[in-house]
């Protein structure tokens, strides 16, 4: 038998069969779908996520204050004169305090209550955020400890609407402010909506709480690689605080310094154990899907059986039906592969055009080894299934296979 | 068709103390005891007995599609025991036909494509000749204007007509029927009788017919009974009835 014949006669019967023939696919469809398009949420999401962090943070260290023995008390480890020192350090640049000010903002009748962060103009140099309208905080406002603020670009609205800002006075707490500039909305990043806070000189925040301490610092290290910086402000720090650490054991510290791509490494951990864990539901789904496939095929050997016996009466050899159930399970497979990886693909794309109308731009990534592993894993059920009752039916003899009962 | 001259004088079909069993769950069960037989070419068989009497055994196992369980059969002289599964299935495919009680035909598949489907596993007859073929098959059991409709459209007596269209297709020695009336009504029945005996008559075909039915029967030369899976009497017959359009089978 000519390879056309057999692809010719698989052909015939997958058309002759189309119920069945779709029912297996959809196996295949379902199977291959999920995984695919499960995968690529998770690695979107990563993806997403790393973007964010990478975008506004090359360089850019946060030390914050610790100690687990302060737990449920104001943290207060990290002092004014360590800020002073850690900005004579020439590792790092653009150090910027933060003191962050728990109060309500009004505005006639308009309250909200955002994150009040008490800094320096560095502070938006170093999370790169852009002034939409107005100034930012200068030398003369943190001297002065004027009260002057900077609104983020959703917090203007949220208290002003369509009016301008600039100029008008606000309440914070039981003080007065002028508003002197708006932020350019930037969306969120980590999930954290950066248009809603409001920026007051450190100075005048300091004055307002009464704090004496600081909430955290930033900087950005001048270093190439980012380590070289955190290890200078580790030990200038611990020198300051007379902690001795040569075992760099950060619980006994009382203060810690990060870096972002610290924080992208640990995102991208989380991501991963993320894209495994969604990964793990895809293939419960394959495994589902290859359990249809297989019901359907064992559903139908009894009829087949008999066609197989029909064909060996006519003169099939062993080979010809071999073949040809291969051939069958292949196209079968192949095809409801290839519908599931673009149906996945569509679908991940869609969910992540809808996610980047929300949450800023989400980039739609396809997992090249979770498709060939879904693609494999349906391909081999199909072929088993697909071909294991062929094998047995094409051993019977033509006249047992014809009056096969199942 | 003209039919291609064997030069060997050796009888088409010959079997010697032929037996067959059924195993079952370690109980054996015979079926058929030393069963000889000889069959000639340009022959028309019936075989003839009550159901259980090993005659379909019989036909499946001169047809190719059962092994003996012991005993001789000779095809052309030579013995089948021997041959290798894809030598059996070259027979299959060359020198032997079937024409099924349940007609055994593809569902959703075209008239043609049914009757062309042995010719896929033809070892000679080159694909370019496989719808001339097709249609002169489809033409002698006179359903030309249906072969492009699928055979479930088609009614019990024409699905096995387009069987036969199927059994002659390869122009086999031997065209084996095994109770190819018995899903038919009479009229149908006629017709199916009639193609058959044409096959015969005209293409001078070897033909062995299972059957219960007398009226069937008397269609063929030659009557073999079977009782209890034992050749009871085999007789020539003189005076065949004839089938004939609008004539029908007593049942």
């Amino acid at each position: 038998m000519q390879l056309k014949d057999t692809l010719q006669a698989a052909y015939t019967a997958v058309t002759a069969h189309r119920m069945r023939s779709i029912l297996t696919m959809l196996g295949i469809i379902i199977g291959v779908g999920s995984v695919v398009l499960m995968v690529s949420v998770g690695r979107s999401f990563e993806r997403y996520v790393l973007d964010q962090v990478e975008s506004f943070s090359s360089h850019l260290i946060e030390v914050y204050p610790t100690g687990f023995e302060k737990f449920g008390r104001t943290l207060d480890s990290m002092s004014f004169a360590d800020y002073e020192a850690v900005e004579t350090l020439n590792t790092v640049e653009s150090v910027a305090p933060v003191i962050f000010v728990t109060e309500k903002i009004t505005y006639e009748t308009e309250e909200i209550s955002p994150f009040i962060f008490g800094t320096t103009s560095n502070f938006f140099y170093n999370y790169s955020l852009k002034l939409e309208r107005g100034r930012l905080l200068n030398e003369s406002d943190i001297k002065g400890a004027r009260s002057v603020v900077v609104l983020g670009y959703q917090a203007a609205v949220d208290l002003f609407g369509q009016n301008d800002p600039i100029g008008e006075r606000i309440r914070i707490g039981k003080r007065f402010y002028t508003v002197v500039g708006v932020m350019e909305t930037v969306g969120s990043a980590l999930l954290q909506d950066l248009d809603t806070p409001a920026y007051v000189p450190f100075t005048t925040a300091k004055a307002q709480t009464g704090q004496k301490h600081l909430s955290y610092m930033t900087m950005k290290a001048t270093t190439e690689d980012d380590e070289l910086a955190l290890a200078d402000i580790t030990a200038l720090l611990r020198q300051r605080h007379s902690i001795d650490n040569p075992d760099n054991d950060y619980d006994k510290d009382d203060f810690r310094a990060r870096s972002a791509s610290q924080a992208t490494e640990i995102v991208g951990t989380v991501g991963l154990g993320l894209t495994a864990f969604i990964g793990l539901i895809a293939g419960i789904s394959l495994i589902v899907g290859g359990i249809g496939i297989m019901n359907i095929m064992l559903v139908s050997v009894t009829e087949r059986t008999r066609e197989i016996g029909l064909r060996k009466a006519l003169g099939a050899t062993r080979q010809d039906i071999l073949r040809q159930f291969l051939i069958e399970a292949v196209a079968l497979t192949m095809l409801g592969g290839a519908v599931g990886i673009i149906g996945g693909a569509a679908l991940g794309a869609l969910l992540a055009a809808i996610a980047s109308k929300f949450v800023g731009h989400v980039p739609f990534t396809l997992s090249i080894p979770a498709l060939i592993a879904a693609m494999s894993m349906a391909m081999a059920t199909g072929l088993i299934f697909g071909i294991f009752p062929a094998r047995k039916a094409a051993d019977l003899s033509p006249m047992e296979a014809i009056r096969w009962e199942g | 068709m003209p039919k291609k001259k064997n030069p060997s004088t050796a009888p088409l079909i010959e079997t010697r103390k032929l037996c067959k069993s059924y195993c079952n769950d370690e109980l054996e069960t015979p079926v058929l005891h030393d069963i000889d037989l000889t069959i000639h070419e340009e022959e028309f068989i019936s075989i003839m007995g009550p159901s259980g009497s090993g005659k379909s055994t019989l036909m499946h196992i001169l047809g190719f599609l059962d092994q003996p369980t012991s005993g001789k059969f000779l095809f052309r002289g030579e013995p089948t025991r021997t041959m290798s599964d894809d030598e059996l299935a070259a027979i299959r495919a060359t020198r032997v036909s079937f024409v099924f009680q349940a007609f055994n035909l593809l569902p959703r598949t075209t008239v043609l494509d049914n009757v062309i489907l042995p010719l896929l596993y033809h070892p000679t007859i080159p694909p370019s000749e496989r719808i001339e073929r097709g249609m002169n098959a489809i033409e002698a059991v006179g359903l030309t204007d249906r072969a492009t409709y699928f055979t479930n459209q088609l009614s019990g007596g024409q699905q096995q007509r387009v069987a036969i269209a199927r059994a002659l297709v390869t122009s086999p020695d031997i065209i084996f029927a095994d109770e190819p009336t018995g899903n038919l009504d009479s009229t149908s029945g006629s017709q199916v009788m009639e193609a058959l005996q044409d096959l015969h008559d005209r293409g001078g075909r070897t033909i062995i017919l299972v059957t219960h039915e007398q009226s069937t029967a008397a269609h063929a030369k030659r009557i073999i009974h079977l009782l209890d899976g034992r050749i009871d009497s085999d007789s020539k017959k003189f005076k065949r009835v004839t089938a004939k359009n609008n004539h029908n089978l007593k049942k």
